[in-house]
This record gives C-alpha cells, structure tokens and sequence, in this order.
C-alpha cells in the first residue's frame, strides 16, 4: 500500500500511567477514506490510543504518524478533527457561539462558519437550539454540539471518541449513516464505541483489548475468522484466544 | 446516621486527595508561623540621615571665672543615645543633599545639627532653669543665665507617608533628646530645640497609607483566582485540548488570556481606586497613567501565578486552595501594614521574592508622593521582569497542560 493513502500509521505505540500499561507496543494502518472502528470494552485503551495519535499524549515508545507526519506535529492540526469522549464544549455559550470561537481557531471567516454551522446543525439536528445556551441542552444534545465542532473545519481526518454514546438510536442510526457518507466524500473517520456490536457500520474494525489489537479487518472478515454471527461473539471469542495465548506463553 | 455517611464520605474523598490533605495540615501551620513572625518585629534598620554641624562647644557665663568654654558635644551625645538595631545612620555632611535624600524616599529622615547646637542647648538650659553647679577641671563652678541664643535650630525633615513609622521615628528621636537634655539638669522640651518639616504636613492618613497595597492585594486575589480557575476548568472540561489540536500556538493561547485578563484587571483596578477616592477620599496625586503601567504589568506576571496554579492543581477547588496559600502570605509580608524595616530578617526574603512588594510600592509613591517614572524605575523594572518571566512561564505551562488534559 502506497504510504500516501496511509493516513494513520503507528508502529510499536507503548504507553503507561503509572504501574498500568494503557498500551502495548499496539500497531495500526488506516487508509484514507476509510470508515474505522476502533471497538473494545471500557478501559481497552481506545481514548489513550487516540489521545496519542493526535497527539495530546506523548507514547513512551513507538511512533505515530498522521497525513504523513510523525507526530506531535503542528502541520496536520488544520486537517485534524478531534471530538473527545467528555463534550469539550462551553456550558456558558450558545451552540453558534461555541462553533464561531472554534471556528476562528481554525481561521474560518465568519460566513464561512454561520454557513458550516447551519449544514453541521442540520446534520446532528441542533439547528432549531443554534442561539440555546450549551449548558441548558441534554447530554445527548451536548455530545452533538462536540460532533458539529469536530467536523467544522472540514477536517480530512476525523477522531471521533465514543460519539454515539448518550444518543438516542433514531440519531444514533442518522450519524452512523452521515459518517458513511463523509467517508465516502474521503474523509477518514477513526471511531470508537465500546458497544462492540455497533462497529458492524464500519468499513473496518479493530478490536482493542488491555492496550493491544487483538484483529483488524472488516466486519465479515472478523466474522468469518471466529465463526460466529455478531462481532459482540466474534470480540469475545478473539479476547479469550488472546487469553490462552497469554496463559500459554507463561 | 444518614448524615454521618454524608461526612465520613466527605472527610473520606479529602483523605484520598493526598494534596488537599497537605494544604489541609500546613496551610495553618505555615499562615501562624508567617503571621507570629511578620508582625512580632519591631522597627530594623529604619535608614536616616544626620548632619553633625554641631562644633561641640558651648560658651558659658560663670559666676566665678566670667566665661567658660565648656566641651559638651551634644549632637554626638544624642548620636550615640540613638539605637542602633533601629536606625541606619548615615552621616552626612551635606544639608542640602541629606534632606533631598528624603525627598527621594531613600531614607525616612534627615536631622541637621546647627553649629551652634551644643552651645544653645546648654545655655537655653540654665536659662530656663536657673543657675547651675559644675564640677570643672576639679572647680566647682556656677553656670549663670546669660540673653537668649538666637540661631538656627536642629531641623528634622521627616517622611511622614506611613504614619506608623513616622511615629516610631519621632518617639525615638524624642527619647534621645529628652535623654541630652536630662543630662543638663533642664526643664527644656524639645519642642523648643528642633523644627520638624513633615513631607506631606501630616496630611497621609493610615487609610491612605494601606489603601494602595490593599487595591494591589484584592487585584492580586481576584485576577489570580479566576484566571486559575477558568485554566483549570478549560482543562478539565476538556476545551484546552480541543483549543490546543486546533492550529494555534500555546503561545497565541496564553497572549489571549493574558489579554482577557489584564482588560478585566484593568477595569477591576479603575473600579477599585473609583470607589476608594469616592468613598473614602484616598490620597491620589499622582498620574493616573503611571498607575495604569504598574497595574499591567502586574496583571500580566499574576496570569503567569495563576497558570503556573493551575497546573498544579487537578480540579478549582485545589485551585482555590494553593491561590490561598500563596497570596495570604503575600499579604502579610509585602509591607502593606507594616514597613518592610519591622520584618526580621527571616522573613524578609519573602518579601523581596513577593511582587506585591513592588506593586504596593510603586503605587505608594505614585498615589501618596505624586512619584514619577523616575522615583519607581525600579519598581517597573522588576515588575517589568516579572511580567516577562512569567509570560513565558505560562506558555510553557500551557503546553504542559495540552499533555496532561
């Protein structure tokens, strides 16, 4: 594969906090356009993962490259979408207030963003809350406001860390839907979800567990390997043969 | 019962923040130490200048022998009565300029012993009080009123812009020549020997004298909290890494809040000195602009306390509690009360390291004395530095924080 389709690259990422290894010499390739699920149970180490790509977090070893650039690296944050796992936003601002300061962060003039501002409030059905203090919306609503921010400035790589949690299904189904749809504009999306099943929408998944990969690929792959229906199965079956390999190798 | 869960849980979550637990332990512990030992000091090391004109001598009709030239040398006598942990004594020959040194704030007090000095005071004595025996070279002889001694009398320019220490001044000044005086078996005040020229007449109340350093304080406390506390609350709500993917520099980060908060600091000072003059008639003669330079530069170098805080702390409440812990202790030790002379010398490092100190200063001179660039130049020198060293503190900080979000 041509490394200028590579988007996202990290080879032998290692990281602790303190006495915990978050993660575990992990290895990872994302092609542009791709649709990624990065899917595992709470404390896998999908937001350190994340954190590190983007890098917000410094790995302890190993590399992370994004867009072609070794991070941290200041050149691709004008490319980078990031929408973090808390909502990141300004309680005390309206939502086209919160999308205007972020938007002149990213040097959009300010047609640009009220434009960007009504297509994104479409997209995550804020647009009737646009002047609504931030504060007084739901969490599900807050969460969308994060979403509309991250993807503001029209970013060609998007890491959305758990976006769907909190959303009602009608919506959660509506984003599954408009992240497709982004990805097929070529953008790349990296999503996590600890609803492992839910991974099912993405081109390709990745199973991370205790800060490793236990498999990549898409979503029928990942089921024809295990022999079973679900990728709620499949994670299950691939974190227990992970297990006796640990078992065995001690 | 169900409130006793309620308070184990609570003492239980600050048993757990082992950092709310120490501030918990040494915060009173550090404040008693401070507070016993800034104000327990007495006047050190309070500098005056003294002028010794005085030629000793004193001519005096005798009843015996006619006129006698006694050597009493009573300027020197009241020189050495003088204490010395209190005062720094510089002698001086030079009138002109000792007085202008009090002009200049570098020194509380100028004294200048006329020539004659010595020789008024003997003869003012026995004038006052009658005739008088001495032992002379084994004689014993009668000293004799002889006509009044016109001539210039002892002059004490005094820096009266801290009433506290102007007293202090005073009472010392007043015990030594009351101790010269005894020493000539008179009745004579010493109102009658000295001519005092306050520096503002008396005209600087306590009030006047406190109030810059008190503004300084409730500005140093308002900025430095709430600029602590929104770094803190940007970081944990999750905005500064968001802020800090985006395309801009932790540079550009900190320039906008510095900005932000010196406009804030800025209006809280205006808002401040108002109700001050307003309400309570402090003394303000100097220029307002020069006041505004000292309040910037202050402002910018508490931003950089304030980010530097809010790194340390994890959430506002710890926050809260190290703003506290650091500016409590800058109250009491940047001579907002209490001269910097009365600190023991223990002490008074701190205040040397606290910018309150130059703030409070500064603004002293400019609002009670009507003091110019030139009087503060170094006051906005260290302020000045401190603005800088701490812009560069805070952006460091700042990308620290990026990494530790």
């Amino acid at each position: 594969m041509p490394d200028s389709e590579r988007v996202v690259l990290a080879e032998g990422l290692r990281k602790s906090f303190g006495g915990r290894t978050a993660l575990d010499g992990l290895d990872l390739s994302i092609t542009q356009g791709q649709l990624y699920g990065l899917a595992g149970p709470n404390g896998a180490g999908k937001t350190t993962l994340i954190r590190t790509l983007c890098g917000i977090l410094r790995p302890d070893k190993g590399v992370a490259t994004l867009l072609g650039w070794r991070m941290p690296s200041s050149r691709v944050r004008s490319q980078l979408g990031y929408m973090p796992q808390d909502f990141a936003v300004y309680d005390d601002l309206s939502v086209l207030q919160n999308l205007e300061f972020f938007g002149r962060l990213y040097e959009l003039r300010r047609g640009q963003v009220r434009e960007r501002a009504d297509e994104l409030l479409q997209l995550v059905q804020l647009a009737d809350r646009k002047h609504q203090r931030v504060g007084t919306l739901s969490g599900g609503m807050r969460r969308r406001v994060s979403l509309a921010i991250s993807l503001l400035h029209k970013p060609r790589l998007v890491f959305l860390d758990e976006p769907t949690a909190g959303v009602d299904p009608k919506l959660r189904r509506a984003l599954w839907d408009d992240f497709n749809r982004l990805a097929e504009q070529d953008v790349t999306l990296v999503v996590t979800t600890h609803l492992v099943d839910e991974a099912q929408r993405c081109h390709v998944v990745g199973f991370l567990n205790a800060g490793r990969l236990l498999t990549q690929g898409t979503p029928h792959e990942i089921l024809a390997e295990t022999g079973t229906s679900n990728l709620d199965d499949a994670f299950i079956v691939l974190q227990e043969r992970g297990q006796g390999r640990e078992e065995s190798r001690t | 019962m169900k409130s006793l869960a309620v308070a184990q849980n609570v003492l239980r979550r600050i048993a757990h923040d082992p950092r709310t637990l120490v501030l918990i332990v040494v915060l009173p512990l550090f404040f008693v130490l401070l507070y016993g030992n800034s104000f327990s000091g007495s006047y050190k090391g309070l500098a005056i200048v003294i002028v010794n004109e005085d030629n000793g001598l004193a001519s005096v009709r005798t009843a015996e022998v006619g006129r006698v030239t006694l050597d009493v040398d009573l300027a020197q006598s009241f020189v050495d009565e003088l204490d010395p942990r209190m005062f720094d004594v510089v002698v001086s020959g030079d009138a002109d300029a000792a007085i202008a040194r009090v002009g200049q704030s570098s020194v509380w007090a100028a004294l200048v012993f006329p020539k004659s000095f010595s020789n008024a005071v003997v003869n003012e004595a026995v004038r006052a009080s009658g005739e008088r025996r001495i032992e002379l070279y084994g004689d014993t002889i009668t000293l004799l009123p002889s006509d009044p001694v016109d001539g210039p009398r002892t002059v004490l320019v005094l820096d009266d812009s801290n009433p506290l220490v102007a007293n202090a001044i005073r009472g010392a000044l007043d015990a030594a020549f009351a101790h010269v005086l005894a020493s000539q078996q008179s009745s004579l005040t010493v109102e009658g020997l000295l001519d005092v020229q306050a520096l503002h007449e008396g005209s600087i109340r306590m009030l006047d004298f406190t109030a810059p350093g008190i503004i300084g304080f409730a500005m140093t406390l308002i900025t430095v909290m709430l600029t602590a506390m929104s770094v803190v609350r940007e970081r944990t709500s999750g905005t500064l890494t968001r802020i800090l993917i985006a395309p801009i520099s932790a540079w550009q980060v900190t320039v906008g809040y510095t900005f932000a908060f010196s406009v804030i600091g800025i209006l809280q000072a205006a808002e401040l000195f108002l109700a001050s003059i307003l309400l309570f008639g402090i003394r303000f003669v100097g220029s307002p602009g020069i006041v505004a330079l000292i309040i910037v530069l202050f402002t910018i170098g508490l931003q950089g306390i304030a980010t530097l805080i809010s790194t340390l702390a994890k959430n506002e409440a710890q926050a809260m509690q190290l703003v506290l812990f650091l500016l409590i202790p800058s109250l009491m030790v940047s001579g907002v009360f209490w001269p910097l002379e009365t600190m023991p010398a223990t002490i008074r490092p701190l205040s040397y390291i606290s910018p309150l100190t130059y703030a409070n200063t500064g603004l002293r001179e400019v609002m009670l004395a009507g003091g110019g660039f030139g009087e503060i130049r170094f006051e906005l020198a260290i302020l000045g530095m401190f603005a800088v060293v701490m812009l560069l503190l805070s952006v460091l900080s700042m990308r620290r924080q990026a990494y530790t979000a």
